[in-house]
C-alpha cells in the first residue's frame, strides 16, 4: 500500500498529535484520566458517526459497505480542495462537501453497488475497490504527503492545567448532536419507521408498501453524509493523507461487530468502547499510538467469545428468505 | 369481477408449486382456499401479492435457483402479475403473511404507523378503528410487538393491513398455532373485517372455520385447484370431503 510505511502513519496519527488533548505535564494521575476521557470522546465520536452510517447500511440495504470509511477519506479531501485550491472559506467548503458526499455516495450506490448487492462477496470485492479507487486518485492527484485542514475555531480552553482545544470539544458537540439527529430521526419520523421496518424484514416492509429499493439508495445518502459531517469536525484535528481510511475502517468493522451487528445503539456503544480504549492505549502505554487497532481488535474478540452475537445482537428465531 | 387470476403457475427450478390456477374473487366478497400442508396456497397468495416477483428480482443471478411465474393476476381492471410488491400494495391489495411477520423490534404502534405508510392522512382514525376491532392491542401498544403471544401477533398483522388503504386482504393461515378459542376469536374478528365492506381471500388448513365463514370456497392440492363451490356444495360431497377436507 503506498503512502508511507503504515506503521509510522498510525504513529503519528495518534500519538503524535495525541487527539486535542496536550500534555502540559505527565505528573497527575487526574490529568491523565481527564485526557483520556476528552480523547475517548473525540475518538468515540467519531468512529460512531462512521459506525452508524456503516450500520445503517448494512442493516436496511444489506450491504458490507467496505467503502465507507474510503468516503470519509473522501470528504476530508473534498475539504481540502475547498479551503487550500478553491479557497473556499472553511464553513462553505464543509456545506459543500457535507452535501457533495452525500451525493457521490447515492451516484456510487446506484452505479455499483445496487445492482449486485444480493451477491455478498461481490459487494465486498467492488467496494473495497471502490476505496482503493478513491485511494488511488487522491494519490494520484495530491501525493502521498500529509496535509492538514484548519480548525474552525483556534485556541484551546485551560481546564485545571490541561489544555482543550476547542476544534476538539466542537468535534465532541457535533458528534454528539449528529448522533441524537440520527436518533431523532429513526424514532420518531416516518422516514424512520420506514428505515426500521426495511432493516427488520425487506419483505414484510414491501407487503405494506414501503419501496425499499429507494429507502436503501436514501440510507446509503445519510450514510455518506455522516461520514462527510465526521470528516469535516475530525479531519482537522488528525492529519489526511491517502490511506487514512484503513484505520478507521478496522475500528468501525470492529465496533459494529462488538456492538451486535443490525443494532444502532450496539455500534454507538461498540464505537465508544473501542474510542476509549483507544485513548486509554495511546495516552498510558508508551510508545501506544501503534497499538491502538490491535486493542480494538482484542477486545472485539473477548467479547465475540463472550456474546457471539455482540452486546446488542438479536439471535433470529426464524428463517428470513 | 374483482380480482381474477388466470393460469397462474409458479416454477422453482423445475419443481411445480402452482399448476395452471385459475379462480376469482367478486367484490364485497368473503372467499377462502383450503387445502393440505404444501398444496401451493402460500405461493398462490404470495404471487398475488408480488412476492413471488419480489423473489425472482432478488434471486436474479445468484445460484439459489430459478423461479419461474407465469399467468396473470388482474384486480380492478389492472394487470399486476409484472408489478413489485409496493406497487401492488398502493393499489390496495394486502398480503397478511403466515405467522403475521410484525416487525419485532418495533412498538405495537409504530407497527400499525409502518402499515400506514399509504394511507398516512386517516392514521389517527385508523388506528381508532383498529383498537376497537382488536381492544387488546390498545392496552398493549407501547409493548415491543416480539414479545406479544401469538393470537395478538396475527390480529396486529390484520390491523397493520387495516392502515392502508385497504380494498382486498389476503390472509394467509391466520390461524396457525393458534389455542381453538383464541381461533374462534380471531375469525369473528376477521367476519367484522369482511362486513366493513373489505374483500377477503382466506387461505387456511383449518376447513371447519374457514368454511364457517366463507361464501365460496378454492380447494387446492398439488398446486392444482380440485374444486369450487359453497361450503355446502363442498361438504356434501363425500369424496371431496374424505379426500381433501378430512372429514
Amino acid at each position: 500500500m503506498a503512502g508511507g510505511s503504515d506503521a509510522g502513519c498510525w504513529g503519528k496519527f495518534l500519538a503524535g498529535s495525541a487527539g486535542g488533548v496536550r500534555f502540559k505535564e505527565i505528573g497527575g494521575k487526574l490529568i491523565v484520566l481527564f485526557a483520556i476521557f476528552i480523547n475517548g470522546l473525540l475518538y468515540g465520536g467519531t468512529y460512531a458517526l462512521l459506525a452508524v452510517g456503516f450500520a445503517l447500511v448494512f442493516g436496511v440495504a444489506k450491504i458490507v459497505n467496505m467503502a465507507h470509511t474510503g468516503f470519509y477519506m473522501m470528504s476530508a479531501y473534498l475539504i481540502f480542495i475547498g479551503v487550500s485550491v478553491l479557497g473556499y472559506p472553511l464553513i462553505v467548503a464543509v456545506l459543500l462537501t457535507v452535501v457533495g458526499a452525500g451525493l457521490i455516495g447515492v451516484i456510487a450506490y446506484r452505479l455499483f453497488l445496487d445492482r449486485i448487492k444480493e451477491h455478498e462477496t461481490a459487494v465486498m470485492i467492488v467496494s473495497v475497490g471502490l476505496a482503493l479507487l478513491i485511494q488511488e486518485l487522491l494519490l494520484l492527484f495530491f501525493g502521498g504527503h500529509y496535509k492538514a485542514i484548519p480548525p474552525f475555531i483556534h485556541g484551546f480552553i485551560t481546564i485545571s492545567d490541561q489544555q482543550v482545544s476547542y476544534q476538539s470539544i466542537l468535534a465532541i458537540v457535533v458528534s454528539a448532536v449528529a448522533l441524537l439527529v440520527v436518533w431523532f430521526l429513526l424514532s420518531k419520523t416516518m422516514l424512520g419507521i420506514a428505515i426500521r421496518a426495511a432493516a427488520e424484514d425487506r419483505e414484510a416492509a414491501s407487503l405494506m408498501g414501503f419501496n425499499v429499493g429507494r429507502i436503501s439508495m436514501i440510507i446509503m445518502g445519510i450514510s455518506v453524509v455522516l461520514a462527510a459531517v465526521a470528516s469535516s469536525v475530525a479531519a482537522s484535528i488528525f492529519t489526511i493523507f491517502p490511506t487514512m481510511w484503513l484505520h478507521p475502517l478496522v475500528i468501525v468493522l470492529a465496533a459494529v461487530i462488538l456492538g451486535g451487528l443490525g443494532s444502532i445503539k450496539g455500534s454507538v456503544i461498540g464505537a465508544l468502547i473501542l474510542g476509549f480504549a483507544e485513548s486509554i492505549v495511546v495516552l498510558t502505554v508508551p510508545k501506544g499510538g501503534y497499538l491502538g487497532g490491535v486493542v480494538s481488535l482484542c477486545i472485539m474478540i473477548v467479547i465475540l467469545m463472550i456474546r457471539p452475537e455482540g452486546l446488542f445482537g438479536i439471535t433470529f428465531e426464524e428463517e428470513r428468505l | 369481477m374483482y380480482l381474477e387470476v388466470k393460469n397462474l403457475s409458479v416454477y422453482y427450478d423445475t419443481a411445480v408449486v402452482l399448476n395452471d390456477v385459475s379462480l376469482y374473487v367478486n367484490k364485497g366478497e368473503f372467499a377462502a382456499m383450503v387445502g393440505p400442508n404444501g398444496a401451493g396456497k402460500s405461493t398462490c397468495l404470495k404471487a398475488m401479492a408480488g412476492l413471488i416477483q419480489w423473489q425472482i428480482d432478488t434471486l436474479k443471478g445468484t445460484r439459489l435457483g430459478k423461479i419461474t411465474l407465469k399467468g396473470s393476476v388482474k384486480f380492478n381492471g389492472e394487470e399486476l402479475i409484472s408489478l413489485p410488491a409496493h406497487e401492488i400494495a398502493k393499489r390496495g391489495l394486502i398480503l397478511c403473511p403466515e405467522r403475521g411477520k410484525p416487525f419485532r423490534e418495533m412498538t405495537v404502534i409504530e407497527n400499525l404507523k409502518a402499515g400506514a405508510v399509504l394511507n398516512q392522512k386517516n392514521m389517527k382514525e385508523n388506528i381508532e378503528k383498529c383498537f376497537r376491532l382488536f381492544p387488546i392491542l390498545e392496552k398493549r401498544k407501547d409493548q415491543v410487538s416480539g414479545t406479544l403471544s401469538g393470537g395478538e401477533i396475527t390480529m396486529l398483522a390484520i390491523a397493520r393491513s387495516l392502515m392502508a388503504d385497504l380494498k382486498l386482504l389476503l390472509i394467509d393461515e391466520p390461524s396457525v398455532g393458534l389455542a381453538p378459542k383464541v381461533k374462534a376469536d380471531l375469525f369473528d374478528r376477521i367476519k367484522s373485517v369482511n362486513e366493513m365492506g373489505i374483500t377477503i381471500l382466506l387461505v387456511e388448513q383449518d376447513v371447519s372455520f374457514a368454511f364457517d365463514l366463507s361464501e365460496r370456497n378454492y380447494v387446492i392440492s398439488r398446486g392444482k385447484l380440485v374444486a369450487e363451490g359453497t361450503s355446502k356444495e363442498l361438504m356434501a360431497d363425500e369424496l371431496m370431503r374424505k379426500t381433501y377436507l378430512g372429514m
